[in-house]
């Protein structure tokens, strides 16, 4: 049985009064003493889903599961015990406590769990001689470099000896040499009775992974021909959050593109009339769609591949359209 | 908590010592008004207490206040003197005058009494009593030393001696002089009194005259100040808001820039109830050490004031007390950032 079980997780939440779905029925496996990589590009969701990991967000549906514990059903002193003893979480921006010294910030979670000062001292000077920070205890966050900060906070995620690490784009402000300590550091971490979950758009990262979980599927470039694509009246051909790999051109008839608001209605951006394209922003970006596409009455549509794309409209490939695709 | 709140308050320590000064100022003004108030008390019953009176017998109707009794002959004082139970009557003036003080006009609350009564002998920090006539003892406030010279509706007086704490109205100094002096300075040589003082205890006033209390006619004298004091209650009041917007506004800012750090605490398992106590410890003990600033502000800014200034016990059990509330009420506005920090947005880069 796996340490961590996801599944089905969906994330919906308001933004800017669209409804917008980082997450969209993922489910995953984790086993102890694995280092899992969550690879993909900024906004697939990687962050939402540590955030799920670690019970700091609630999700709109399916299940996070760890060592049995289901992560949405805490609450109260059961989630608070669980983010104090369960799961450590390195942050992408370190997020140290400027006022605090490095020994001090690794110190934070146990004055919160309320073990004494003298107990909780000992054990951040044994973490930062892990990190090998002893000698700048001292230092606050300002007077140590990205990656000393990055050291700390893991020494930080440490001090309880969670079974779970969650780490997000750990290496994103650090130059090659921090990196270096930083990869070694996690890898060590990945040992019998412990999960470490690393997110990060770095695939050199998967190279040390034990699990490596792509978020964003890869669509091949390769060319492949043009498709006829035939939609009755009303049908739907992608949604919003979907993610695809090709552009479409209107042969007859129209095609509705449009957004799902918040509040359950939908809002038309606009008609494509024969002639016109759609869709190409997302599989050129490796986006999900930002919206949604329908036939208005019987529509007859030519699906292409990207490089097709970019052969048959070579002056408007360079354009932003918007919200089209 | 505590602990990370008190590294937080000194690694923002130039925003709080700005703001505790600022609140120390207003502490310190609000403990000047707490002894103001208490100043007018404090002179009324000096002033008062300094007749040595058992009793006051003054005309029936008359309000009591010792600066605006109903005049009345001083033949009252042989008629009370027969009274039953008195051992003693002493007629005396007591009326507001302006006085010519090297041709300066000031005010000053001429009181006169028989030489050598026990009303005129007030305890002198220079010079000797009152022995005789165009003689007269006055208060330090008034800034005149022994051997100077003060007219009264233009009587000439020497100040043979000088004495403290005799002062009424919110700090006019009293001076004392012979009976006579005193009527024919205000009532144009008219036999003319204020009220007779007695020593014993009178069964009865003479007809179309009362018998007061010195709590009677210290009360009824507080009573005339009561919308001085009214309007200086108000003003602490005052005081107290300024000083909790000073508080609050710190703690508010504090908690905006802190907004990440709450996130990131929530996120390592801190509750909003702790991160809530952080920012209310912070402002408390804001409001706290400004408090014990303001208690030695206020020693050395008494001197800006003319009026005696009276801090009582009160006052210093007060203000700290104060100081917790105004913490607490001023931490109430950074509640709902500590509630609504989302643990989620620590993630954010």
């Amino acid at each position: 049985m796996a340490e961590l079980e996801v599944r089905d997780l969906t994330v919906e939440f308001d933004s800017g009064g669209y409804r917008v779905r980082p997450l969209d029925r993922l489910s995953l496996d984790a086993g102890g003493g694995e280092l899992v990589v969550l690879l993909g590009p900024s906004g697939c969701g990687k962050t939402t889903l540590l955030s799920c990991l670690a019970g700091l967000l609630e999700p709109t549906d399916g299940t996070v599961r760890f060592q049995g514990i289901d992560v949405g059903g805490l609450s109260g002193a059961g989630l608070a015990e669980y983010r104090q003893r369960t799961v450590g979480v390195v942050f992408q921006a370190f997020n140290l406590l400027a006022s605090l010294s490095a020994r001090k910030n690794v110190m934070v979670p146990m004055t919160l769990a309320g073990v004494g000062r003298k107990e909780a001292g000992v054990r951040a000077d044994a973490l930062l001689e892990r990190v090998a920070l002893s000698e700048r205890a001292s230092h606050r966050p300002a007077q140590l470099s990205g990656g000393q900060q990055q050291r700390v906070a893991i020494a930080r995620a440490l001090v309880h000896d969670p079974p779970l690490v969650v780490a997000d784009e750990p290496t994103a402000h650090l130059d090659h040499i921090q990196v270096e300590g930083i990869l070694v550091l996690l890898r060590e971490l990945a040992a019998p009775g412990r999960t470490v979950v690393v997110s990060t758009h770095d695939d050199r990262i998967t190279h040390i992974a034990d699990r490596v979980i792509e978020l964003a599927p890869q669509f091949s470039d390769a060319d492949r021909p043009d498709e006829e694509v035939r939609l009755a009246d009303g049908a739907v051909l992608f949604e919003q959050g979907d993610r695809g790999d090709l552009v479409y051109e209107v042969v007859e008839g129209a095609i509705e593109v449009y957004r799902n608001r918040s509040d359950g209605s939908d809002e038309v951006l606009a008609e494509i009339r024969p002639g016109n394209y759609f869709g190409e922003i997302g599989p050129m970006l490796n986006l999900p769609r930002s919206a949604s596409a329908r036939a208005r009455g019987a529509v007859v549509l030519t699906a292409m591949s990207i490089r097709s794309f970019r052969a048959r409209f070579p002056a408007t490939v360079k354009e932003a359209r918007g919200p089209l695709g | 908590m505590f602990s990370i709140t008190l590294s937080d308050l000194l690694y923002r320590r130039r925003q709080f010592l700005i703001a505790t000064l600022g609140a120390a100022l207003v502490f310190a003004m609000t403990l000047l008004l707490a002894g103001l108030t208490a100043g007018f008390g404090v002179e009324i019953t000096q002033t008062v207490g300094g007749f040595r009176a058992d009793a006051w017998v003054v005309k029936a109707g008359s309000s009591g206040r010792v600066t605006s009794l109903t005049p009345m002959s001083d033949a009252a004082a042989a008629l009370v003197a027969r009274t039953p139970g008195v051992t003693g009557a002493t007629p005396v003036v007591v009326i507001p005058q302006t006085a010519s003080v090297d041709g300066a006009l000031q005010q000053v609350n001429l009181v006169g009494a028989p030489v050598g009564s026990a009303p005129a002998r007030q305890p002198l920090t220079d010079g000797h009593q009152v022995a005789g006539p165009g003689q007269a003892v006055v208060d330090t406030r008034l800034g005149v030393g022994v051997g100077a010279h003060v007219a009264v509706g233009g009587h000439p007086f020497v100040i043979v001696g000088t004495t403290s704490d005799r002062t009424l109205l919110g700090g006019i100094p009293n001076l004392y002089v012979g009976l006579r002096d005193a009527q024919v300075a205000a009532f144009e040589g008219a036999r003319i009194i204020s009220a007779v003082v007695v020593t014993g205890v009178p069964t009865r006033a003479p007809v179309g005259m009362t018998v007061l209390t010195g709590q009677q006619i210290d009360g009824a004298s507080l009573d005339q100040m009561a919308t001085a004091v009214s309007s200086i209650d108000n003003s602490k009041l005052f005081m107290w808001v300024i000083a909790a917007v000073i508080v609050a506004s710190l703690v508010y800012v504090t908690a905006l820039e802190r907004t990440r750090d709450f996130a990131v605490l929530k996120a390592l398992g801190a509750s909003s109830g702790s991160l809530y106590a952080g920012l209310a410890f912070q402002a408390v003990l804001v409001a706290l050490i400004a408090a014990a600033i303001a208690t030695l502000l206020a020693q050395f800014m008494v001197g800006v004031f003319s009026q005696p200034i009276d801090f009582p016990t009160s006052a210093y059990i007060e203000l700290p007390l104060s100081a917790v509330v105004v913490g607490l009420l001023s931490s109430l506005i950074a509640l709902r950032r500590a509630v609504a920090a989302d643990p989620a947005k620590a993630f954010a880069g």
